[in-house]
């Protein structure tokens, strides 16, 4: 089972909100930078913190996933995209509205772009979700001011997923050993097969959410009083350097694009990937304030020991 | 204190009243065991007493309930949590939080404590309950019995004066239940909290108890000293589970002996007979070997080891013959369910050869094994989906293969033999407990396979029950069919089953006659052996483990 596990790395101990900066960061960079080659530094840049985070295996489940989203973001855009000059293989007929069906070197060029745009987002928040403890996070939410009613389903969400997955199996051993054979039979059997599992998995756990509402009524909950938090996530001033650094690449980054420098044209020919001078320093800098964060995480650390 | 005067509540749509008329009076600091059949109103008289009837049940009432002198129809379930702890049946369903501290803090946190008051609480209640080496663990990591120790200690940092428990320790191995029970007894007996304890194993708790409560159709049929409630006639044809060696002095006071007073633990039962094994005549019981059939199950050098790396068997050699009653027993996660799920094939061995009913399951597809081998699981939930009950036996028998009448005819035989004709069109998962059971079997039963294997299908199941699902099996063992029950319940393999197999981490520790496994056992010996073994000076056999040849050897 891929959940959060507190490996007491610099980067588990770095404050969360920090963590939700960077990812934050991370995220408005892969949007609103489009030159490939800094998309590629980008992804590239949140591997140093897998590594900090020792969270390998964990990451790479969420990026087995994102690999499939992938190849289907290149075929697709290679199969509806027109736009190129190089054209690769051309269909001998016409489909009205939209044209000959061609595959042209471009399109798969800014397919492939594309996903290195997906697999940094993916990337930065595989990190968070195993880095931050699902309470912190949860804390950190209230603390942005969401309404602490639905942060708490989210949290409870989350509690109840391990739970749910041992229904499934305990379900679908019960049903497969009354000669239930999920993958048999014509189309009908099979979704009838399904219901066997979906129905007293849902039953049950309809059964189980009256019981948890029961039990936490039991301890007070929505007692109307004003709600305290035991944890407290503090925010030290390293820590308030950090939200500082961690949003920094953000704010360059805008006032980079305002200013012009950071596009790329990839229809109808791509353009060459070289960045000039001027260029190449600005994303040499955002690269270096992205992956800040695992120098900090250790500078906190030894200002933490003291 | 707590005053229930002439209450009466019917759930919401519900045609009969839950609970009918019930007057009790309960003291500060009593121990109170509230027991009796499944909808007696065990569970209503519990949820009565924190306001969650009337303020999360709805539905009609009269008469009134006071709880440390607030009425609960005026009082909210939150206003009583500072008063009433509650701790409910499934562990699993009252965490919410991901980990112990955080868990002991929700409810502080909900009645507005600042944190140095909840850091204090906190630590009272670990200490309390003695885990505060699990503060930091993760609650999806603990034990049954340490996830319901959580619970209580979440409960009790609100300082309640009474702490209700509906059927605590059900969902637990006897280990699990032993812990949660003893520590409710400390929390009684050195903090004076009143406790209101639901509970179906008496053996486990009655001779900790002030008093006994019976609820039967709503009612209170009995209330008094444990001695005197279980002494009752009526209480056990209510279907309460009176501990054995109260059954064993009831029915030699029958023989015209006379015992004047009711033992409650085994030590009390041993001073109180004494006199009876030591004069009384006896003849050796006969033990009628059960001729074996052919071997039905074959296991060599069976190894399992699951994905993550753990060996849950390790080199086990088994041989189950026709017309056998297996039971397999061991502590949690010694193997048991892993064991039972290579019969039919829902696990595949690692290393190591298997037959079962002459085919290969490694070659085979469960549903070719569903035929010759039945798995009914604890949980009926798990099994029940379809919209009515015959089409849920119906569904089995289609799924392996028969068609048309034969269909039908099956499923009459079953509605009948399970005596459910008058519940055939109706949605299965809104029958009662013993029903919905019922059906579970059936539907495995359909397709007359000749090993059944059942996994835990009495754990937190009542005792009229419990005696109806025995006769059951033994009725289709008689029939030269094989059972194969995973248990922790000694009184009932006890009873029912004739070999034993102890597992423990994997391995097979021992293997064969109940007799020869359950005496003299530490843990896992029945309450009628633990009497005998006491008598052993006046050459009483130490092998007795039932009432019945308690019985048959005094004559």
């Amino acid at each position: 089972m891929i959940e959060y596990k507190d490996k007491g790395t610099v980067i588990h101990k770095l404050n969360p909100f920090c963590k939700l900066a960077w990812a934050g960061s991370v995220l408005a960079l892969a949007l609103i930078v489009d030159h490939p080659l800094f998309l590629l530094l980008l992804f590239l840049s949140t591997l140093s913190v897998v590594m900090a985070a020792k969270v390998w295996q964990e990451w790479a489940s969420f990026i087995r996933v994102a690999l499939y989203l992938c190849v289907a973001i290149v075929v697709v855009n290679a199969l509806v995209s027109y736009h190129g000059s190089h054209v690769l293989v051309q269909a001998p007929f016409r489909i009205p509205v939209m044209g000959t069906p061609t595959i042209t070197l471009e399109a798969m060029f800014y397919g492939a772009a594309m996903c290195l745009r997906l697999l940094a987002i993916i990337s930065a928040f595989a990190i968070l979700t195993f880095t931050v403890h699902p309470d912190d996070m949860m804390l950190s939410m209230i603390k942005m001011r969401l309404p602490y009613k639905s942060v708490l389903v989210t949290s409870l969400s989350t509690r109840f997923v391990p739970t749910l997955i041992d229904d499934v199996g305990r379900i679908t051993d019960a049903q497969r050993s009354r000669g239930l054979e999920l993958d048999e039979g014509r189309l009908l059997g099979r979704i009838r097969g399904r219901m066997s599992i979906i129905i007293p998995l849902l039953s049950n756990s309809l059964d189980r959410a009256i019981q948890v509402a029961e039990a936490m009524e039991s301890r007070a909950f929505g007692n109307g009083a004003r709600r305290t938090f035991y944890k407290e996530i503090r925010v030290s001033a390293v820590d308030g350097i950090g939200l500082l650094l961690a949003l920094l690449p953000f704010a360059l980054a805008i006032w980079m694009r305002l200013a012009g420098y950071g596009g790329y044209h990839y229809y109808p020919t791509s353009e060459g990937v070289n960045l000039g001078g001027l260029e190449w320093a600005m994303v040499v800098v955002l690269i270096l304030l992205v992956s800040a964060v695992v120098p900090l995480a250790f500078v906190k650390r030894r200002v933490d020991l003291d | 204190m707590i005053n229930i005067s002439d209450f009466t509540f019917y759930y919401g749509g519900a045609a009969g009243p839950a609970l009918r008329g019930v007057n009790l009076e309960i003291e500060d600091g009593e121990f109170v065991l509230v027991t009796g059949p499944s909808g007696g109103g065990k569970s209503s008289l519990c949820r009565c007493l924190n306001g969650l009837i009337p303020h999360f049940y709805g539905g009609r009432l009269t008469g009134r309930v006071d709880v440390q002198g607030l009425n609960v129809v005026e009082h909210s379930t939150k206003e009583l949590a500072t008063r009433v702890g509650m701790v409910f049946q499934d562990p699993e369903n009252q965490l919410v939080a991901m980990d112990v501290e955080r868990e002991i803090a929700f409810g502080l946190e909900n009645l507005g404590f600042p944190r140095d008051v909840i850091s204090k609480r906190m630590e009272e209640s670990l200490d309390t309950l003695g885990i505060s080496g699990l503060r930091h663990r993760p609650v999806r990591e603990l034990s049954g019995g340490e996830k319901q120790k959580v619970a209580i200690a979440s409960v009790l940092a609100l300082h309640p004066a009474v702490l209700v428990l509906d059927e605590p320790t059900s969902e637990l191995d006897p280990k699990g239940a032993e812990e949660v029970v003893s520590v409710v007894e400390r929390l009684n007996d050195e903090l004076g909290i009143t406790v209101v304890l639901v509970e179906h194993r008496l053996d486990r708790v009655v001779h900790l108890v002030d008093r006994v409560i019976v609820l039967d159709k709503g009612m209170v049929s009995a209330d008094g000293h444990p001695r005197d409630v279980l002494d009752r006639r009526e209480v056990a044809e209510a279907g309460v589970g009176v501990p054995p060696v109260i059954r064993l002095v009831q029915r030699l006071r029958d023989r015209g002996l006379s015992i004047d007073s009711t033992p409650l633990t085994v030590k009390e039962g041993r001073s109180m007979l004494d006199g009876v094994f030591r004069d009384g005549r006896r003849s050796a019981p006969s033990r009628g070997e059960r001729p074996k059939g052919k071997p039905v199950i074959e296991m060599d050098h069976l190894w399992h080891v699951y994905p993550q790396d753990t060996t849950a068997l390790k080199d086990v050699s088994l041989t189950i013959c026709e017309g056998e009653f297996a039971a397999v027993m061991g502590r949690n996660a010694s193997g048991k369910t892993t064991l039972v799920k290579h019969v039919n094939g829902l696990l595949k061995p690692t290393k190591g050869r298997l037959r079962v009913a002459g085919i290969d399951p490694q070659r085979a597809t469960i549903a070719e094994l569903a035929r010759r081998v039945g798995f009914v699981f604890q949980n009926p939930n798990d099994h029940l989906f379809a919209d009515t009950v015959e089409e849920e036996i119906a569904f089995t028998a289609r799924n392996l293969g028969y068609r048309g009448r034969e269909v039908a005819l099956r499923v009459d035989e079953m509605l009948e033999r399970f005596d459910l004709k008058d519940c055939r069109r109706q949605y299965p998962r809104f029958l009662s407990g013993g029903e919905k059971q019922r059906v579970a079997l059936a539907s495995v039963l359909v397709v007359h396979p000749q090993v059944l294997i059942l996994d835990e299908p009495t754990r937190g199941m009542e005792q009229r029950l419990k005696s109806e699902l025995m006769a059951f099996l033994n009725e289709y063992r008689e029939s030269g069919n094989t059972v194969i029950l995973v248990s922790h319940d000694v009184e009932t393999v006890v009873e029912h089953a004739d070999r034993v197999i102890l597992l423990s981490e994997g391995r097979i520790v021992v293997d064969g006659d109940k007799r020869s496994v359950l005496s003299r056992a530490l843990l896992f010996s029945p309450q009628i052996n633990r009497l005998v073994q006491g008598f052993d000076k006046y050459g009483v056999p130490g092998d007795i483990l039932s009432v019945d040849e308690a019985l048959m050897l005094l004559e």
